[in-house]
């Protein structure tokens, strides 16, 4: 059996890992969905976002700029290289961005064309959307949500006046017309959007979604990314790495971790690598390589008139079909 | 105890798109989702219609 194939297997088995873990909150996301169906049907789709325009057509540059929250957006200040631009693209905000991308100066007062996601259908993405500076542009900003986001979420992102859209989150959609995402999508489509909404894949996370909706719905041909390093940096707290972040979530920071730094698994959990495109090296746990394969699959099976660029200047996202640059590069050559 | 990775300078594994999940067992995987508490994340969705994969418009 060959490396490849047999890396494809194992990519399969956590797949289905984390599709087995994610069910058990399937009582939930029903119970969002039923929740948020009548906003749903008196709301907009998302596909009110899609321009007409033919992205496939090079002569003119359609770009985006992802922002996720990776440690290379502060260690890089490409917050504040964006705030001081004229850039005019569109910028899609991860929804744990949100808060400091506003904060820097990085509005829709500035850059006209602002969106902002959520997939996760848990209630802690609340907190992305309840702070007096969203309050304060939401009415400028256009959110796109999955229908199984907690209604909690959304309705503090609705009550900063955020314009809502909605999609639906693909995940058991191939299982027939029984799968909650035909069931969900019928119901949907029962009242006002009768042609649906987008099916969205999200990639696990929201910054792989965001791109996605870059390339579906905004039909983006030039979709650059930054604080998408979907690892941590080499001289992260040990703490942190092991955690996946949660020691610097105020809310989570108590639960207890249970992982034996001396245990024989852990060096090939906690990878270090080598990126020779930024000549950095980051730290990638096993929840970051399922992000990251996906990711990087997914831009190598885009079309070839899409162009992703990575201009995160740090993580894990090398390889097939995407160009690395410096953002401050990406800001010179694709300003529109 | 070691407080971050960054003295262990000999072992960098250099990857490519292909083979970055080597020796890791989906049992492991797993242990560790759930020792970490790893939470914040979704699922990824497989058919055997590929195009379905990249999105559907209008569902």
């Amino acid at each position: 059996m060959s490396v490849h194939t047999t890396d494809s297997n194992l990519q399969h088995s956590i797949e289905n890992i984390m599709k087995n873990l994610h069910n058990e909150s399937y009582d939930d996301w029903v119970t969002n969905f039923a929740l948020n169906l009548s906003d749903i049907w008196n709301e907009k789709s998302a596909i009110c976002l899609k321009p007409n325009i033919n992205p496939e057509n090079q002569s003119e540059i359609h770009s985006s700029i992802v922002i996720g929250r990776g440690p290379s957006l502060k260690k890089n200040k490409h917050l504040e290289m964006l705030a001081n631009s004229d850039y005019n693209g569109s910028i899609v905000c991860s929804d744990g961005a949100l808060i400091p991308v506003l904060e820097s100066g990085i509005t829709p007062d500035k850059f006209k064309k602002f969106y902002v996601a959520t997939i996760d259908p848990y209630p802690y993405a609340k907190k992305f959307y309840d702070a007096e500076i969203v309050k304060k542009y939401g009415p400028k900003i256009n959110g796109i949500f999955t229908s199984i986001v907690n209604p909690d979420t959304v309705n503090c992102a609705r009550d900063a006046g955020i314009n809502i859209h909605w999609i639906h989150s693909l995940f058991d959609y191939a299982e027939g017309k029984k799968s909650f995402n035909q069931i969900s999508a019928s119901m949907v489509r029962a009242k006002n959007h009768i042609d649906g909404l987008p099916g969205l894949q999200t990639g696990g996370n929201v910054g792989t979604s965001s791109w996605f909706i870059s390339w579906k719905i905004l039909q983006c041909n030039i979709v650059s990314l930054i604080g998408i390093n979907h690892s941590w940096d080499e001289d992260d707290s040990i703490e942190k790495i092991i955690t996946h972040g949660r020691t610097t979530d105020p809310e989570r920071k108590h639960e207890s971790v249970n992982i034996d730094k001396t245990s024989p698994s852990f060096k090939k959990l906690f990878k270090k690598i080598y990126n020779p495109e930024f000549d950095c090296n980051c730290i990638i746990d096993p929840l970051f390589q399922f992000y990251s394969s996906a990711l990087k699959e997914f831009i190598s099976r885009s079309p070839s008139w899409l162009k992703t660029i990575n201009a995160t200047e740090g993580g894990v996202i090398f390889g097939d079909k995407i160009h690395c640059m410096t953002f401050k590069d990406f800001l010179h050559e694709y300003n529109q | 105890m070691k407080t971050n990775f960054k003295d262990d300078k000999n072992e960098i594994t250099k990857i490519d798109s292909s083979n970055e999940k080597k020796d890791l067992s989906p049992e492991e995987f797993e242990k560790f989702i759930i020792d970490s508490g790893g939470k914040g994340s979704f699922m990824v969705y497989r058919s055997t219609k590929k195009d379905d994969e990249l999105g559907i418009d209008e569902l």
